[in-house]
């Protein structure tokens, strides 16, 4: 008995295997035109490294969820993209009473993405479920009272002490309560999922969401602004910054909505591309611990920082506009204090901005409070020592440089900065470590960031008031004026007077430095330019913001159009001629091999059994 | 005798399985706690995050709560939920792991059949040109990072000469008319992916089957056959391949590990939407929940691919059998 041939088993299923694979390869290669998109629409195509995990508002914590809720639905009160100020939302007009601390709005009359009319009653339920539960938007309903409903189009907002921000700032996506409702709180915060088409009220609403891959948003049917240039937008996930960077060199995408400050030259200068610079209300600083023994009896540090001398002498001394040269590759903005300029309504430049760099005013200010110049080591002064330890998170490439960069220039005046790359975990822990119940930071000074509301400032000031201890602030700065100042300028709904007293504490800070703002950062985007017309930096204008005010108005998505002579199809079948070309080549070599093996083997040689 | 040797090895990979899991919680509980990066999100309050910990369970002792909780879910084959997105583990897995199977499955194909392939061709040519020149480029594709591979494939194929989609797994946004043409854009878009998986392991299939095929080739047997006037074609495909195969099947199963650790890397840099995506990002987020049941999918794949290789090593040769 012969026992099968081997060739007659494996290599027939290889072979089978390989000609399967060319079926697959080449058979459908003329279908190929068949799978651009429907002819006519409008797309407008968006790049983006990550896509939201979920877009549950009540869970969702990702940065890119704000991008699409804020094309999908009205706040109660919108910002204008022109200077961000209050404008028409959910609400077309509101009232604010004699003693400031009731709001009554009056609802313009819209229609959900389903048809049914927008009520005060999808108001109520907003701000108290989405403002009492969403992880993101409790923070902004803490001083509200209560919220009632007259009628169906008013909404009366009241308030414990005057606050600007229920009218400027009420960052809470108005929900519809007809299809949000009926869910349980308990499942909301949970593992529910939104339905799609996700209701809205805004131009576009999502109708298509697979997470890893795209995000479709259609028109919505029901809306009655102005008309949209695009009839789809499409959110492409890419997985990382590089591939979504490429993707827009190729034209697969028209924007890409995050730019990294390493490729923003290069990127700039490519065919086809434009590079947008913008200011965004966030900045990194150099923070010193200024906690208190009283606050803080346990915490750790080098009691040097605490003088008031020692830190103005270091704000002398370092040269923002060379940081942001060197660690952002001057993709930032210079910062001056502790408000960025990106707050157009409230910011002025300060009088104090230590700008430019004086050495020698540093070295004065160090000798006059006694502090001893010992060369090339650290100042001193009795048993206490100009030398601190500075940490910075290990992520941030910049932020390490600029920590680097600031150690060379305090050198000169005798500070010794130790640089310390530590963990994002073990930076949160140094500073919000406590001990016996209260705070106990333990570090003397770190390079870090924050990130505020649009046009509403409290936030950002909010992280220097002595309520904030043991909270929000890092700095454990404590001043009764500036805590005063806050409450004032929080309760001032008249901006001029509003702007004076955040004048007066940026002056504060300036003088205290809590905090040495190194740099405002960027919003870095880049788009086609023969794909994209009508594109305008917006939110704010002039000052540069962003090309489609991201997470912040749907306004210019509805003027942003494609460009001349821009096709809205454009996909490429170029694959499938390579497809062609390897099967053609497999097929090749199979028949080849197969042919040779044939007539070598062919001889009939004699058959031994084994 | 031989049902012994085989349960001996399923119970050892049974509780390989189960070090595997214990083990993967500590892991990544080392990562440190979640809810730290949320600590700088504007308006968070100290009592959102204290509830978003006790959401994810983070409130409970480590010991007597959190992993009592996690093997039970386990061993209820409850992978659990996902602390960003919300959703069931088992689903993140299952809608990914297809796209790493075909990822993964075309290039260990391809790679054991041209490695093989060209293994053989260079036993057999031992020492001359082609050989050397094999060997070369083998080498050469087995020390280059998969990364690079990758990145240089997008260069030329994608830049250079656009021929080819430099990521994705197939084209976003396009309604297709039929399956036909969606899988042959899925083609399409595998090729560069593919070719770099391909082109990772291909050097590892080639020097075992190479140095395999050099030391069957020089036993006696493979002399008598071609003193019997069997064709040297014969002897080579009929006789020396089936004995030179042994190697290559504990190597793909040794492999799957590295297979898995280089799909991380290619999936990410052509943004394919499989294992390797939802790991990198989960890592990022620390999703424990997801990191643990991805982990737990990728060791039980190299578990059960050992335990295949050693079931098939003792059929395939008989003196595994006779120990």
């Amino acid at each position: 008995m012969k026992r099968p041939r081997i060739r007659g088993t494996v290599g027939g299923a290889l072979l089978a295997a390989l000609a399967a694979i060319v079926a697959v390869l080449v058979a459908p290669a003329g279908a190929q035109e068949t799978t651009t998109e429907d002819g006519g629409k409008a797309v407008l195509k968006i790049g983006w490294g990550q896509d939201p995990q979920t877009l549950n508002p009540f869970v969702g914590l990702d940065e890119e969820n704000y991008t699409v809720w804020a094309l999908n639905w009205d706040l109660l009160v919108n910002f204008d993209p022109e200077d961000l100020q209050p404008a028409p939302g959910i609400a077309e007009s509101w009232e604010v009473s004699d003693d400031q601390q009731t709001v009554t709005f009056t609802l313009a009359d819209r229609k959900w993405s389903d048809g049914t009319p927008i009520t005060s009653r999808d108001v109520k339920y907003s701000l108290d479920v989405l403002g009492g539960e969403g992880t993101l938007f409790a923070g902004y309903t803490s001083n509200v009272e209560s919220v009632t409903t007259p009628d169906d189009k008013t909404v009366v907002v009241k308030t414990k002490q005057p606050e600007a921000r229920i009218v400027g700032g009420l960052f809470i996506y108005i929900l519809p309560e007809h299809i949000w409702g009926k869910v349980p709180v308990s499942e909301l915060t949970s593992s529910y999922q939104p339905e799609i088409p996700m209701v809205g009220s805004g131009p576009f609403i999502v109708t298509e969401f697979e997470r890893n891959r795209i995000l479709r948003m259609e028109r919505n049917p029901e809306w009655s602004g102005e008309e949209p240039n695009f009839d789809e937008v499409q959110f492409i996930k890419y997985g990382n910054e590089d591939a979504t960077e490429r993707a827009l060199q190729l034209g697969e995408v028209d924007i890409v909505a995050e730019v990294q400050p390493s490729t923003f030259e290069r990127l700039g200068n490519e065919e086809n591309i434009e590079t947008v610079r913008g200011a965004s209300p966030s900045y990194t600083e150099l923070a010193f611990n200024l906690c208190s023994a009283e606050d803080c009896p346990d915490a750790e540090f080098n009691p040097a920082v605490q003088d008031k001398t020692v830190r103005q002498a270091i704000a002398n001394v370092i040269a923002r506009e060379r940081i942001n040269e060197i660690s952002a590759l001057g993709t930032s903005f210079v910062a001056n204090g502790i408000l960025p300029s990106f707050y157009k309504t409230f910011y002025e430049t300060p009088e104090l901005d230590y700008n430019p760099t004086d050495v020698e005013e540093a070295k004065r200010l160090l000798d006059e409070a006694g502090w001893q110049d010992n060369g090339d080591q650290p100042r001193t002064k009795g048993d206490q020592t100009l030398s601190f330890e500075l940490q910075v998170r290990s992520e941030s490439q910049s932020d390490i440089q600029a920590s680097r960069l600031i150690a060379e220039m305090v050198k000169e005046i005798g500070v010794e900065f130790k640089v310390q790359v530590v963990s994002v975990d073990a930076l949160t822990e140094a500073t919000v470590r406590f001990v016996d119940g209260k705070p106990a930071p333990d570090f003397d000074t770190f390079v870090w960031g924050w990130g505020g509301d649009p046009y509403d400032p409290s936030f950002l000031l909010s992280l220097f008031t002595t309520e904030e201890i043991g909270n929000s602030s890092d700095s454990f700065y404590s001043n009764p004026e500036y805590d005063r100042l806050f409450r004032e300028q929080a309760a001032a709904f008249d901006d001029e007077e509003r702007k004076q007293i955040i004048g007066q504490m940026v002056d504060l800070t300036q003088e205290d430095l809590p905090y040495v703002v190194l740099t405002e950062d960027p919003n870095l985007q880049a788009y086609r330019t023969d794909r994209l017309s009508n594109v305008e930096q917006q939110c704010p204008a002039d000052e540069g913001g962003d090309i489609f005010c991201e997470q912040i108005s749907y306004e210019p998505m509805l003027t942003l159009a494609l460009a001349d002579g821009s096709s809205s199809d454009d996909d490429g079948g170029g694959g499938s001629g390579v497809l062609i070309a390897i099967g053609v080549l497999v097929v090749g070599a199979i028949v080849y091999f197969v042919i040779r093996s044939r007539r070598r083997g062919g001889g009939g040689p004699i058959e031994l059994e084994e | 005798m031989s049902g012994r040797w085989l349960a001996g090895k399923a119970a050892a990979a049974v509780v390989t399985l189960v070090f595997v899991i214990v083990f993967n919680f500590f892991l990544f509980r080392v990562m440190g706690d979640p809810t730290t990066q949320f600590t700088r999100i504007p308006n968070i309050t100290p009592t959102e995050l204290a509830d978003l910990r006790s959401d994810y369970g983070l409130d409970k002792p480590l010991l007597t709560g959190q992993f009592v909780d996690y093997i039970g879910d386990t061993a209820s084959f409850d992978l659990g939920t996902s602390q960003r997105s919300r959703r069931a583990v088992w689903t993140e897995i299952k809608d990914a792991l297809p796209w790493t199977l075909l990822l993964v499955g075309v290039g260990t194909l391809l790679a054991t059949l041209i490695g093989s392939w060209l293994g053989v061709i260079a036993a057999t040519r031992r020492g001359r040109n082609s050989d050397n020149g094999l060997l070369g480029f083998s080498l050469f594709t087995y020390a280059a990072p998969e990364y690079w591979i990758g990145i240089i494939l997008i260069l030329v194929f994608a830049f250079w000469i656009p021929i080819l989609p430099a990521g994705l797994q197939m084209t976003p946004g396009v309604e297709f008319s039929s399956w036909v043409s969606e899988v042959t854009d899925v083609a399409e878009h595998l090729i560069l992916p593919a070719t770099a998986m391909t082109l990772m392991l291909l050097g590892q299939y080639f020097l075992i089957m190479r140095s395999s095929m050099v030391d069957v080739l020089t036993e006696d047997f493979i002399t008598v056959k071609r003193a019997t006037g069997l064709p040297w074609d014969r002897v080579v495909s009929r006789h020396a391949v089936p004995n030179a195969l042994l190697p290559l099947v504990t190597l793909s199963a040794i492999q799957f590990g590295a297979v898995v650790g280089g799909a991380i890397t290619i999936e990410t840099i052509f943004s394919w939407p499989g294992l390797g995506e939802l790991t990198f990002q989960a890592i990022n987020d620390k999703d424990f929940p997801v990191l643990q049941g991805v982990f737990l999918v990728f060791s039980a794949g190299v578990i059960f691919a050992n335990l295949l290789a050693d079931c098939l090593y003792f059929y395939l040769d008989p003196r595994v059998k006779a120990d």
